[in-house]
């Protein structure tokens, strides 16, 4: 059996949260389901923007197997958690950003990058220096 | 530069929208002449594809960017093809506020 390489996976952001937590009977413990951010994505192109999972595969760039399989372990985990009233932590996974944000601390917002102007800021102008973490 | 918001209502005190294809509202601001005209979004009860639409609709009044809470992914996709920059802001804020960021 030939070894499988694993393709990176495509997501256009990251969550602007780290992930959820039950109310009610929260048990103590840390991260006790780990969502990636490909599940999320999945979870999010057809369930939130209802692409169908031929479009949401071609949007990750990856095949339409790769991508239900994602789509799959996404739900029962959602659905363990939801179940179990366990917390659940958004991170890792294998995934690029594939579009490019930078962010402006004095006007406290994100911009998307172009090919004009990549590292000003399009309201204050100012230069940004920090780039957005891309894994 | 022309910026187009994603607006609930239709002057500059409104909020920034959450859904750039749904919302009721379209702010386009002229840094220039720092005037603001509104249009009524064509699309929001279209059945889908409403975000594509409507950057085409908003493409023909000459923007550079867009300001929303948050854009779908084939918009984010379109919007790249056309080199028109996305604005995402922190939080609730008004057309306004945004406005006041701005220098030339
Ligand atoms: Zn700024």
């Amino acid at each position: 059996m030939s070894p499988r390489t694993k393709k990176i996976r495509l997501i256009q952001r990251r969550p602007s949260f780290a992930g959820f937590r039950p109310y009610g009977n929260q048990k103590p413990g840390a991260c006790e389901v780990a969502l990636n951010f490909e599940e999320y994505e999945a979870i999010k192109l057809c369930d939130y923007e209802l692409l169908t999972h031929s479009e949401a595969s071609a949007m990750m760039n990856i095949s339409r197997p790769t991508f239900t399989r994602i789509y799959e372990s996404a739900r029962r985990k959602i659905a363990k958690a939801f179940v179990e009233g366990s917390t659940i932590c958004i991170e890792g996974g294998k995934s690029v950003v594939n579009t490019h944000w930078q962010e402006c601390q004095t006007c406290k917002i994100s911009f998307s990058v172009t090919e004009k102007n990549p590292h000003v800021c399009p309201l204050c102008q100012t230069p940004v220096l920090e780039e957005l973490e891309i894994q | 530069m022309k910026i187009a918001f994603a607006l609930s209502e239709n002057h500059h005190r409104s909020y920034i929208d959450d859904h750039f294809g749904r919302c009721n509202w379209y702010g386009v601001y002229d840094t220039d002449t720092k005037k603001a005209q509104y249009l009524e979004n064509p699309n929001r009860y279209a059945e889908e594809g409403a975000g594509c639409t409507s950057v085409d609709y908003l493409m023909e009044y000459g923007i550079q960017a867009i300001v929303a809470g948050r854009f779908g992914s084939r918009v984010v996709e379109l919007l790249k093809k056309k080199n028109i920059q996305m604005i995402i802001p922190e939080g609730t804020k008004t057309m306004e506020e945004i406005i006041k960021l701005y220098k030339n």
